[in-house]
């Protein structure tokens, strides 16, 4: 009898090691979560950033900024890095004192609850939606005095519109306030977020100021895991070229660069365990790790599927030849794959088992099927290109 | 002699009980009891059982597990309209009263496998428990994690359980697009027509041999087998016509060994009974009554479908024949059957080819209002004002669903309607208001 069949991760019952060999002390180093030392090629960010937030705290004025760019840029890293320097100097006595709160729209089940949020935040207190919106819009507009400059930053943008876009409203609004002193720093992916979601009467409290984040070239992202690895000899150069350029290519990604990485050092480490090498990940490694972490599952998926799968897919794609369609429904597809049954000299299959084949494969998503109440009028669609099933079957 | 059931970990005169009341699903049940295994066993988690209408998959499942006494929740689906009375009913015949009454007010899948595995952890099961769901083509309705759940529950309450899902519809049916825990199928096939005999010749009448029931059972099937292999509904129809075969024994008119009179006597009588009691026309009720009236040869009492007749307004009648004329007559066609002076038609150039199958077999077609209204001042020979009396007609006879309207985009901008009377109702209707509908109908040309 098969009992937990659900596959699932191991739980942790210690905690996790200190590193003791290098291969370990790098992968540490290279944990996303792992906050570095310093961000290389985002100075030119740093600085707009920079000034601009320190302008405004030493003015005792408001303002916005939208910062936007592809996943894996250094958006919230840069403005934290920004937050943590400009932390420092008020300690110093060099800018005035101020306050840093942030918000993250994944993290709200509702895009009222922002209010709830930064209201908990600035002033500890409780209270609903509607309250604090109103306790915030008090709080901004009358004048106080020893009032000091509030930087708030708004992660995940895209995810706090409402139909009224009440609450983007406020966010941007607040600021224009003359005795506000609130500086609001949102963070999106999407460049043209303004232009397309938001209403005239939102986009123009936003103002002008926007700076977007390019994707990595080659060459950052080698000197970002250099950097990150600060004379850890654990890469030969070669390997850490190849992992670059190839990400590069894709997406500029540099999370995604971290963990191809950290992956090719724990395949050195199964590596070496075999037999002794140099100890240090060289290409193969990263190439290994790099087609773990790039190639389509779905080839291998369908390579590694059983021969009466394998033959529903040669009839999906037969059937679709001879009907010059993307689409047919169960029953055509079946003819044909009892059809190839024959020539192939296997046993036909049942409508039930060509059934139970062709639903298998849809709940593996290389097809896409409608309800299956529909019985044998379903329509079939492949989910994966046609040459690519065709490659994969060739490679036997 | 049915083959004796046999498995260790039960008692012998308990399986014997239960072969006994069992009779032709032995195979099915010693296979059930084969899956099931020793009580203290781990079963399968889940067994999809399907077969026809009354083919025992309820009565074998139930009966096995309360002649052999385990632990059971036997639920219907159709009675849980919510997912929530589905798992009321579950603790309350696996955990007593206090279980069922611990849920939350609208539990879902996860507060109930938390309160079971809480619940199984203070008493744990020392036999496998066993959930039975009838009916179990409803849970594809309810809520999408709901299949996949159940049919995974052993895994979920790590817990010795076991669920039955009990179906008329295949297992293929089944499979939500994302996959689940493939469950065991069993299938019931029909009853064959000796071992209808066999089981129906059990419930003998009291008063009379053995042998004379089981001849009565042969008669029945001899003119039942063909439409209806139902065992319940030939069981009903047993019992209905038993006093009636009995009739010449009780006059004396026949003995017992008298078969072919009996014969004779039962057959155009339940010939009958296929036409009337069958099909639900007369009830059972009224057909016992009419075996008694039978002597004074009453008339037969008139079957529900013979009610067809309604009474309606002297121009409701012409609407709804307009309508019917309107729904199965080519739009083309009017001119030459409601204008005085039509020009001069060939019947060759007036017969389509594609319009020469009948319209009667395609079923109504929609048509406008203007049209229904112009063919109703053709057809009505007096003057009639377009008042909002007659207008108000035609609404009503939409809620008397006799006409149906299609299409509800506008409800007063020319709206459509299709006729939904069957020809014999609107020729009775014709005829109370003598007119030949027909003479009119395009496909009786």
């Amino acid at each position: 009898t098969p009992r937990y069949a659900t596959p699932s991760i191991p739980s942790r019952t210690q905690p996790a090691r200190t590193p003791g060999n290098v291969l370990e002390e790098a992968r540490a180093r290279l944990h996303v979560s792992s906050v570095p030392e310093s961000l290389p090629c985002r100075e030119q960010e740093f600085q707009d950033i920079y000034s601009f937030v320190e302008s405004k705290i030493i003015d005792g004025t408001g303002g916005c900024m939208y910062i936007s760019g592809v996943p894996g840029t250094g958006k919230t890293a840069t403005v934290h890095e920004v937050i943590r320097s400009l932390q420092q100097a008020a300690e110093q006595d060099e800018i005035p004192q101020f306050r840093f709160i942030e918000i993250n729209g994944m993290k709200m089940t509702d895009p009222h609850q922002a209010y709830v949020q930064i209201l908990q935040k600035l002033s500890d207190q409780k209270a609903t939606p509607d309250h604090a919106a109103a306790l915030l819009e008090k709080r901004f507009s009358n004048p106080a005095p020893k009032k000091e400059t509030t930087v708030l930053l708004v992660d995940e943008l895209d995810l706090l519109w409402t139909r009224k876009q009440n609450v983007m409203y406020n966010l941007f609004d607040w600021p224009t306030r003359r005795h506000a002193r609130l500086v609001v720093l949102t963070i999106a992916n999407t460049m043209d977020l303004p232009e397309r979601i938001m209403i005239n009467r939102v986009a123009s409290r936003l103002g002008l100021t926007r700076m977007s984040f390019q994707p990595y070239s080659f060459k950052q992202l080698q000197q970002i895991i250099t950097s990150r690895l600060n004379r850890v000899k654990a890469f030969e150069e070669d390997a850490l070229q190849l992992v670059s350029r190839k990400v590069a290519a894709l997406s500029g990604d540099a999370r995604r660069c971290l963990d191809i990485c950290r992956r090719a050092t724990e395949i050195c480490e199964h590596d070496a365990s075999d037999k002794n090498t140099t100890g240090l990940v060289n290409m193969s490694h990263v190439m290994a790790a790099l087609d773990e972490m790039f190639s389509s599952s779905y080839i291998t998926a369908i390579s590694c599927a059983s021969v009466q799968e394998q033959l529903f897919l040669r009839a999906v794609i037969t059937e679709f030849r001879r009907l010059g369609l993307e689409e047919a429904t169960f029953q055509q597809v079946f003819l044909q794959h009892q059809a190839l049954c024959r020539v192939e000299g296997l046993q036909p299959l049942s409508v039930s088992e060509g059934l139970a084949v062709c639903q298998r494969l849809g709940s593996s998503r290389l097809l896409l099927l409608e309800p299956s109440r529909l019985d044998v009028l379903l329509r079939v669609r492949l989910n994966v290109s046609q040459d690519d099933v065709l490659y994969a079957l060739k490679t036997d | 002699m049915p083959v004796q059931l046999q498995h260790s970990g039960y008692s012998a005169e308990k399986l014997q009980s239960l072969t006994e009341s069992l009779p032709c699903r032995e195979a099915q049940a010693s296979t059930l009891l084969a899956l099931m295994g020793e009580p203290d066993q781990y079963s399968y988690p889940s067994i999809f059982i399907y077969g026809h209408r009354a083919s025992g998959k309820s009565y074998v499942t139930l009966r096995v597990l309360k002649e052999l006494e385990l632990p059971h929740a036997a639920v219907s689906c159709v009675e849980c309209v919510s997912p929530g009375l589905l798992f009321e009913q579950v603790l309350l015949s696996l955990f007593g009263h206090t279980a069922a009454s611990s849920l939350p007010r609208c539990p879902s899948l996860s507060d109930f496998v938390r309160l079971y595995k809480q619940l199984c952890s203070q008493n744990p099961a020392k036999q496998t428990r066993y959930i039975v769901l009838d009916r179990a083509e409803l849970l594809r309705d309810m809520e999408v994690n709901l299949l996949p759940g159940f049919l995974r529950l052993q895994e979920l309450v790590d817990d010795n359980v076991t669920v039955i899902l009990l179906s008329e519809i295949v297992w293929d049916k089944f499979r939500p697009n994302t996959g689940l825990f493939e469950p065991l199928l069993l299938h019931f096939p029909d009853y064959t027509k000796a071992e209808l005999q066999k089981i129906l010749a059990r419930d003998s009448h009291p008063s009379y041999p053995q042998e004379l029931y089981s001849f009565y059972i042969n008669i029945l099937l001899g003119v039942f087998y063909s439409v209806c292999r139902d065992l319940r509904e030939l069981r009903h129809l047993a019992a209905l016509n038993f006093p009636k075969f009995c009739e010449p024994l009780e006059n004396g008119e026949a003995k017992e060994s008298d078969t072919h009179k009996l014969w004779r006597n039962i057959e155009p009588h339940l010939k009958k009974a296929m036409q009337t009691v069958y099909l639900r026309e007369i009830s059972s009720v009224q057909w016992e009554q009419q075996q008694e009236m039978m002597e004074k040869e009453a008339m037969a009492p008139k079957g529900l479908s013979a009610y067809t007749h309604v009474e309606l307004p002297y121009y409701s009648k012409f609407l709804l024949i307009a309508a019917y004329l309107a729904s199965y007559n080519p739009a083309r066609t009017d001119r030459r059957f409601f204008l005085k002076h039509h020009g001069k038609m060939k019947k060759t150039n007036f017969l389509k080819k594609h319009e020469k199958t009948s319209n009667h077999l395609l079923g109504p077609k929609p048509f406008p209002l203007d049209r229904l209204l112009a063919i109703f001042y053709s057809v009505v020979d007096s003057r009639v004002a377009p008042t909002a009396s007659v207008f108000s007609q035609i609404s009503s006879l939409v809620t008397l669903q006799l006409l149906t309207l299609v299409g509800h985009d506008d409800q007063l901008d020319s709206p459509k309607y299709k006729c939904a009377v069957s020809l014999d109702f609107i020729c009775a209707i014709s005829r109370t208001v003598s007119f030949d509908i027909v003479r009119y109908l395009y496909d009786f040309l």
